[in-house]
């Protein structure tokens, strides 16, 4: 199905279920994992609701993702159960593993996303860390970076 | 006759799930099906995922109910359930080792179950399990025999209120909403569920869906709403599925729709989704983001039940509020106000979790205390360590400190201490939480969730952050506090929402309660929990007295290099053979190679490893003096405050000499420590590397006796720094002490260290439980005629303040340990000394310091037979000659110490500074130290003409080793690699003699032991910067 079918399928929804701008946004981020600045426009022009008010909401929810996600995602949580239990050194030992700079989220190669969130719900289990949907709970910085190893194709040497 | 069904339960609540619930599940299915299983169990067996069964920490708790009763499994995985259907379901017998303890039933003993009531009972995506449970029953009766103002009357004599957080009377804001004029009104369910570290309303909806559906159709019928939406959180997308479930099944069944229960009374339920805003959460931003917008709040009034969504009445309620609706409903208002207290009636979910042992989901009484909470039913702090805190509320409640335990939980209760209920997040904080850490992750939330329409929550917020970043980095300043106070304050009082008028709650907590931990921070640049890295860059050096460069010497044995490594320890350390067998390691205890489970790097023992080697390969280090001054310093005492003093002061140039009453060296260094711990030549080593210095030992001089201050000074000495430590042996105060063959340990110590005649029976007995009681047993059990050594102390093993591997080595060594038991008497027969009568304890409560008190058990008397009894119950200084002539001047405190100001260890006698032992009272060697460093720069300062004040700066090794790069199997071999154990010299080989019992790690137990650090210095600013430069310089 190329794009034009998709954002018309996405529109046929939203006009069906009566949704508002968020869901519509959230119905095209499932669709391409991301929001598309091509669909903003497109939505735009079909609803007559002016770009900027998309990108209102869009920079205003943290759900919304105006970049193409890596392939792998970890997600990270930091909430004050896992806070309290050093969920700090394993998100630093990940932002050094993937070598992400200040402010950046993705890595170059477009092979992981490390985010990070304020809960997860699951504070029994502190620190959680997500990585493509599994959860691994009462876990350590390195059995985390194992995992994320073997996730990585290239066998390139770490530091110690 | 079994016509009995077999349930089995698999918990699939939050923590269920991350447990691995579903594989189990999934296990129990499979092995069901499987023909011959069936067969066996006739087929009345049936597998269900539940809701949240409470004691998260034990998932996956699997629950079977047969025959009637039930039992249940935890930490439960898929390989077990083979055996569980086996063994308990076909053959009836329950597995024991794998049942809940007692600790489970203790957990659930205090709950009330109204909301979990049915948590964990059945299939949430079952609705004819909740209806026989009574499901809709309440929504039936309300539409259909009562009307809206009588539902009304129901729920405001119950006394129910919100459950969100703020505490509204629910039944009133129902009025408000019923008299709003309108045609078109709507309720809300709040189900953002924002607050980290909450999950109560997570598990509401996915372990019990209908309760919500079921609670919104009486409260829309109430106040006369037709459409209901519950706003939940994307982040939920479980929940949100069960949700959606759950009401096409009440469609279904006619409970939502048209004309419900055949009533006129209309209701369609719609869910919407958040997008992850934590502001949303506020009724208002909620509202907006509702209606497609961006979720900002607006000032009230009006307030939503007169103008709220879509300008039209709305109330908006929270989950665990609606959920206790249906059960108010059919059991009545009285039944629900018969708990909880004067204020606040009936029950409150909390999610219990941090450093508590049960972490999990609760639902208990209103007005339980703080205490049952966490020692009843959370089970203490996990490793037993000490609480420090409970933090309530989420981001905008506060910390309630350890001695406010027996406060009640309620909402004013909570209100009075400066904290709030909340949504229902507790999170339990022990010693290794900092809590301006705390306060800073807080203010970091929010002002990332800040929607940013007010100024003073938008740009506060980031103000508050900002100084709390400062003081956590080392860069605190004087009136940091005060500005974050005040900031505060104006930030409560003028933001526009919730979230900027709470967002200061944790600060104004923390700051009540642990200033001195912020003063800390900002004075000394100290983190004592350990916490701020940029303040206390690796754990070990920061918290080691003096200050060893742990990391860099650890990464030099890592990669070989000992020599480099054996300079590192030096540079800080004149004392390092000593301290390498005797130092109780601070650093170990602060270790981060000991999170989560494992097991602190042996620095101690990598140290002995380093300065073994410079033993045996007779390595020197340099010793360079700064340019000669001609001022004397005199240091009284040869201890490890007085050599340490010493030794530095002779490198800054000065003319250094150090009295020594006795005629050996060391202080209890020399005379204490037992040669089997300590050998003399080893020690030596250290007090060659002092003599190498420079600095002049004059023994056999006495101050007080042979030299007196006035002397000191009048002979040309410029300053004088006392450390003669605490040696006047504390006594029994039981009548017949002083008979002959009673002897302080500090006394038999020193004889058989320096060799000096001695009388010692055959059958000994030592009594206390320091490592001085320890040294003697195990002392007086190698010296020849010694039959039988036995050691009395008053508490129990777990309490003596020994090190553990000595007492461990003592028992080895077939010493007769006595726990619980307390001198009453000496007995003689005779004339002569015969024994010692003593009397069992048992312990008591606990005192303030949470230790539990021993106590006599009366008429518990009974006499042990000795030739000698030895005394080791501590030491005090002997300070007797203060005060008299040539030493006066000195303020002495009731303790029989020296009193001293704390930063620079100056006395009240100009010239004169004090440190150790004798300021102290008994402390390590390590303490000691620290005092001789602090000396070093006071009487330095001192002798310049320069102030005193010390300045404090954050701490940072003085060189970064270069990480070595490992392959990818190198790292699986590090991961892999534990603690190792020191070998000993074994037991039989130690009869009747004193070779030292450690005997070192060997080179490759030394390498890999320092693998295991995890280098915490490079995580720094400046450790990364270091890294990068190192890493640019070879390329």
């Amino acid at each position: 199905m190329d794009t034009n079918d998709q954002l018309e399928q996405i529109l046929a929804r939203h006009i069906e279920n009566e949704g508002n701008l968020i869901s519509l946004l959230q119905d095209v981020q499932e669709s391409f994992g991301y929001v598309p600045e091509d669909a903003v426009n497109w939505f735009s022009e079909k609803l007559d609701i002016p770009a900027s008010r998309f990108y209102g909401v869009v920079t205003f929810y943290s759900q919304f993702h105006l970049k193409p996600r890596g392939k792998n995602i970890i997600t990270a949580c930091c909430g004050t159960a896992c806070h309290v239990n050093g969920s700090a050194r394993i998100i630093e030992g990940l932002k050094r593993e993937l070598k992400l700079s200040e402010g950046e989220d993705t890595t170059e190669d477009g092979k992981f996303t490390l985010e990070e969130v304020a809960c997860l719900g699951t504070c029994s289990f502190a620190p959680v860390v997500l990585i493509n949907g599994k959860i691994h709970g009462r876990t350590k910085t390195d059995k985390v970076l194992k995992e994320v190893k073997s996730l990585e194709k290239a066998s390139g040497k770490a530091k110690k | 006759m079994n016509d009995e069904t077999t349930i089995i339960r698999v918990c699939m609540g939050p923590g269920g799930i991350a447990a691995g619930g579903k594989d189990v599940l999934d296990k129990f299915s499979a092995i069901l099906s499987k023909h011959k299983v069936r067969a066996k169990l006739k087929d009345k067996c049936s597998s269900h995922k539940v809701g949240c069964m409470g004691l998260c920490a034990r998932d996956v708790l699997v629950e079977i109910e047969k025959d009637g009763s039930k039992t249940v499994y935890q930490y439960v995985t898929p390989e077990m359930v083979e055996r569980i259907v086996r063994e308990h379901l076909i053959n009836g017998n329950r597995i024991a080792e794998w049942l809940v303890d007692e600790a489970y039933e203790r957990f659930h003993a205090k709950q009330v179950k109204v909301v979990l009531e049915n948590c964990g009972k059945f299939d949430p995506e079952d609705i004819e399990a909740y209806k026989k449970a009574g499901g809709y029953t309440a929504a039936n009766k309300a539409l259909c025999s009562m009307t809206p103002e009588e539902v009304i009357e129901e729920i405001k004599s119950s006394g129910l209120r919100g459950r969100g957080g703020a505490g509204f009377p629910t039944g009133q804001k129902w009025e408000f909403g019923r008299r709003s004029p309108g045609n078109e009104k709507y309720i809300i369910c709040n189900a953002d569920e924002g607050d980290p570290g909450a999950f109560m309303d997570r598990a509401v909806i996915e372990g019990n869906p209908h309760s919500v559906i079921e609670g919104m159709i009486i409260g829309g019928y109430a106040i006369g709403a037709s459409k209901g939406y519950v706003y939940i959180r994307a982040e939920y997308p479980l929940a949100v599925e069960r949700l959606k479930l759950a009401i096409r099944q009440a469609h279904t069944a006619g409970y939502l729709g048209k004309q419900i229960f055949g009533s006129p009374f209309d209701f369609e339920l719609i869910i919407k989704l958040g997008a992850g805003a934590f502001v949303c959460g506020e009724e208002t931003a909620l509202m907006a983001s509702i209606e497609g917008l961006r979720g900002m709040p607006r000032a009230k009034p009006p307030f939503p039940a007169q103008k709220g969504l879509w300008g039209r009445p709305t109330i908006i309620n929270n989950v665990e509020t609606l959920a206790n609706i249906p059960t108010i409903m059919r059991r009545g208002a009285k039944w629900f106000a018969s708990f909880g207290t004067e204020q606040s009636k009936g029950s409150k979910v909390f999610a219990l979790t941090g450093k508590v042992k049960n972490t999990g989901l609760i639902e208990v009484p209103m007005g339980i205390t703080l205490r049952e909470i966490i020692y009843d039913i959370g089970g203490g702090i996990v490793n037993d360590k000490e609480l420090k805190a409970v933090q309530t509320g989420g981001p905008s409640g506060g910390c309630i400190p350890a001695d406010h335990l027996d406060i009640k939980v309620d909402y004013e209760s909570l209100a009075k201490v400066g904290s709030i209920v909340g949504s229902g997040g507790m999170i339990v904080l022990d010693s290794e939480n900092c809590m301006v850490n705390i306060a800073r992750y807080f203010l970091n939330f929010t002002r990332l969730e800040s929607c940013g329409k007010c100024v003073p929550c938008r740009i506060g917020a980031k103000r508050l952050l900002e100084i709390l970043t400062r003081i956590t980095e080392g860069e605190g300043r004087e009136g940091d506090i005060e500005l974050l106070e005040s900031l505060s304050h104006d930030i409560k009082n003028s933001s526009l929402c919730g979230l900027g008028q709470t967002a200061p709650n944790p600060i104004l907590s923390t700051l009540k309660y642990f200033r001195d931990e912020y003063e800390t921070h900002i004075k000394y640049k100290r983190c004592p929990s350990l916490v701020c890295r940029e303040i206390i860059s690796s754990a070990c050096q920061h918290t080691c007295p003096i200050g060893a460069e742990v990391s860099a010497y650890t990464a030099l044995i890592s990669q070989g290099r000992f020599d480099e490594a054996v300079q590192i320890i030096r540079k800080d350390n004149p004392l390092a053979s000593v301290c390498a067998r005797v130092c109780h390691h601070p650093c170990e205890a602060g270790c981060k190679a000991a999170e989560s489970g494992g097991k602190p790097v042996s620095i101690r023992s990598l140290k002995r490893f380093a300065m073994d080697y410079a033993r045996r390969k007779k390595l020197t280090v340099p010793v360079c003096r700064e340019g000669l001054k001609d001022q004397k310093i005199a240091i009284i005492g040869s201890g490890p405050a007085g050599m340490t003093a010493a030794y530095y002061l002779s490198l800054k140039g000065y003319d250094v000499t150090v009295f020594e009453s006795r005629r050996v060296l060391g202080g209890m260094l020399r005379i204490a420590i037992p040669e089997y711990r300590l050998p003399k030549e080893v020690f030596g080593l250290d007090v060659a590397l002092v003599e190498s210095a420079g600095v002049k030992f004059r023994k056999g001089t006495a101050l007080g006796k042979d030299i007196t201050l006035d002397h000191l000074f009048k002979d040309g000495y410029n300053a004088v720094f006392i450390a003669i430590g605490s040696q006047k042996s504390l006594k029994l105060d039981v009548p017949g002490e002083d008979s002959k063959g009673v002897i302080p340990s500090l006394t038999f110590l020193e004889a058989i260290n320096t060799s000096k005649k001695i009388r010692v029976g055959k059958k000994v007995v030592v009594i206390g439980g320091g490592n001085s009681a320890v040294d003697s047993a195990r002392t007086a059990n190698r010296l020849e005629g010694t039959e039988q050594v036995t050691l009395l102390y008053r508490r129990t093993r777990a309490e003596m303040p020994a090190y553990a591997e000595e007492i461990e080595a003592a028992a080895e060594e077939g010493i007769d340990m006595q726990f619980l038991t307390a001198p009453v008497e000496v007995v003689s027969r005779k004339g002569k000394f015969s024994g010692i009568k003593c009397i069992r304890m048992k312990l008591g409560d606990k005192d303030k310091s949470g230790r539990a008190r021993p106590s006599p058990i009366e008429g518990s008397e009974f006499v042990i037979d000795a030739d000698t009894l030895i005394v080791a119950i501590g030491e005090k200084p002997d300070i007797s000659f203060f005060g008299l002539k040539g030493c006066r001047d000195i303020y002495v405190s009731e303790k029989s110490t020296l009193v001293v100001d704390p930063e620079t260890l100056a006395t009240s006698r100009p010239g004169v500074f004090a440190g150790g032992d004798v300021v102290t009272g008994s402390n390590t060697v390590i303490h000691a130290m620290q005092a001789g460093k602090k000396a070093v720069e006071s009487i330095d300062k001192y002798l310049r003409g320069e102030p005193l004040e010390i300045k404090y700066e954050v701490t940072r090794p003085s060189r970064y080793v270069a990480p070595v790069e490992l392959t990818d199997a190198e790292i699986e071999e590090v991961m892999a690699l534990e603690r190792p154990e020191m070998p000993m010299l074994p037991v039989k080989k130690r009869k009747k003699n004193f070779r030292e019992v450690d005997l070192g790690f060997t080179e490759e137990m030394a390498m890999n032991e320092a693998k295991r650090c995890l280098r915490c210095e490079l995580g720094t600013k400046d450790g990364q910067k270091a890294l990068q430069e190192m890493a640019r310089g070879k390329g």
